[in-house]
């Protein structure tokens, strides 16, 4: 590939590519990713998507937070059972709110760990309202607004703390 | 604290870039190619069926770890490593080789690494950085990935090298211990071209080398029965384009990388026909490159019948076809050497 039909402008996710220079030699050149260039718009609405259906699917009790979140991570189930550290056959208990129910604090906790969240957010979503429709805090890529919550884990595993910032007049 | 005369650099792949950089500190320049070829990093795998994934996936490099392993024995070089049984004893072993100035570079997972943006994290054991520093509680990371030094709070380093699951890397850390006085290229490279030839052609396992890729052509076509909808498919054609072109691969699935390298190789070893072949591979890699901006391109309009995934099918099997003709020749060229 020639350098020219390499370079893409595209600052927020630089990589580098090997391409053939003018002397005709081959080196590596600094440069934009294509895909997220001219594509990321439409990873985000599959993945908005995607987050509603689960996300009414939780609420209306036919799924869990473990699910939701293991298909939000693109986590597959013998990947989630190793690193919680339990069997696949017990996962697949806790998709349901009834199987769900039975998890000990301390499972909670490894989900948190794995998923990379707040404990609290296995028993419930912030939203964040934006016109018409909500999404999750934590999904923050397509918000320009700012959001004066904000949630952060503790040295105490069992607990995290939301803030609600006022922003005065 | 941080190492001042640590010199960062952006590279393709993380492994071939995190060695690099090692070496370079360490006193022995050596560029990302060369590296990469020597190690035998070209490779190609396909699993329809794979615990860890939730959905088909193919790989285009060797085995994570398996570059240092290689680059190690070919060129004479000493790497000291080190996995833990309890994180505490992970960052203590870290921050001493930190106080003693050792740039040292760690296997994470790349999900918990709060520098990258949240659209690029996913959830995988085989990230190499390389930490050069320590100030309070956040750690100086050199990620090839970024143009610029990055930070990362201590609690995250900590659960992105002992994150469980497949390929965990147990707080695996490594840095240089050595390198010989004087180092010889020629063997090297003919070594690791050799054994990449065998990978490609050779080895005995139905899902791996040209026979990986005919694999692919073959069961793309089931992609449509396994997902959820049709823009679950659109996401998985169009992470076709980002494990060839996005995720450290410096284009066309290292194919790009690799022809730099057979040019190196070229000259070192004053074998002009690795440089007709070295022209012949940035070719390939341009059609590899067509072939993911197709799939990008399909997935972003929906048009994901059975026409045009039949279409991406035949593109990849001419693939097959046409690297399995380039290592051949490759393999007779590197014989007579």
């Amino acid at each position: 590939m020639k350098e020219k039909e390499g370079t893409v402008d595209c600052q927020k996710h630089q990589v580098v590519i090997y391409v053939e220079k003018e002397n005709g030699k081959y080196g590596p050149i600094q440069t934009g990713s294509y895909i997220s260039a001219n594509y990321l718009d439409d990873f985000f609405y599959k993945r908005k998507n995607l987050e509603v259906s689960l996300r009414e699917r939780v609420i209306s009790g036919k799924i869990s937070l473990v699910y939701y979140y293991m298909v939000l991570e693109d986590l597959s189930i013998s990947e989630l059972a190793a690193r919680v550290g339990i069997r696949k056959s017990r996962i697949r208990k806790h998709f349901k709110p009834e199987g769900f129910a039975k998890c000990t604090v301390e499972i909670l906790k490894r989900y948190a760990s794995v998923f990379n969240i707040p404990i609290s957010n296995l028993l419930q979503i912030v939203l964040v309202n934006i016109g018409a429709h909500s999404e999750p805090l934590t999904m923050p890529d397509t918000r320009t607004g700012k959001v004066a919550i904000e949630q952060k884990s503790t040295d105490n595993p069992y607990l995290s703390v939301t803030i609600i910032e006022e922003s005065g007049q | 604290m941080i190492i001042e005369n640590f010199k960062h650099k952006m590279a393709a792949h993380c492994e071939s870039g995190t060695i690099t950089s090692l070496l370079n500190h360490a006193g022995l320049q050596i560029s990302e190619p060369l590296v990469f070829g020597i190690s035998s990093g070209l490779f190609f795998g396909y699993f329809h069926k794979m615990k860890s994934f939730p959905f088909p996936t193919f790989i285009v490099r060797n085995k994570p770890g398996q570059m240092r392993i290689n680059i190690a024995k070919r060129l004479g070089i000493k790497f000291t490593g080190y996995t833990f049984h309890n994180n505490d004893e992970g960052q203590r072993k870290l921050d001493d080789l930190l106080k003693n100035n050792i740039p040292t570079a760690a296997q994470v997972d790349f999900f918990y690494l709060d520098y990258v943006p949240t659209w690029e994290r996913v959830h995988i054991n085989v990230h190499f950085i390389v930490v050069i520093g320590k100030e309070y509680t956040d750690y100086i990371i050199s990620d090839s990935y970024f143009p610029e030094l990055v930070k990362l709070k201590s609690n995250l380093l900590d659960s992105s090298r002992f994150a469980g699951g497949s390929m965990s890397p147990r707080g695996y850390i490594f840095h240089v211990t050595g390198i010989p006085s004087t180092v010889h290229y020629e063997e090297a490279i003919i070594k690791g071209i050799k054994k990449v030839c065998f990978n490609m052609l050779h080895i005995p396992v139905p899902f791996l080398g040209v026979k990986g890729i005919r694999l692919f052509a073959k069961k793309i076509v089931e992609w449509p029965q396994l997902t959820r909808d049709n823009e679950h498919l659109s996401h998985e054609i169009m992470k076709i384009n980002i494990l060839l072109e996005d995720q450290g691969t410096g284009g066309a699935g290292f194919r790009f990388m690799y022809s730099t390298f057979l040019q190196e190789a070229a000259e070192i070893l004053n074998k002009s026909e690795l440089g007709d072949l070295s022209r012949q591979l940035m070719e390939i890699g341009d059609d590899w490159r067509e072939l993911s901006l197709f799939a990008a391109r399909i997935g972003k309009n929906r048009d994901l019948g059975s026409e045009k995934i039949g279409q991406l099918s035949r593109l990849i099997m001419n693939r097959a076809e046409v690297e399995e003709e380039f290592f051949i020749k490759l393999s007779k060229v590197i014989k007579k050497i």
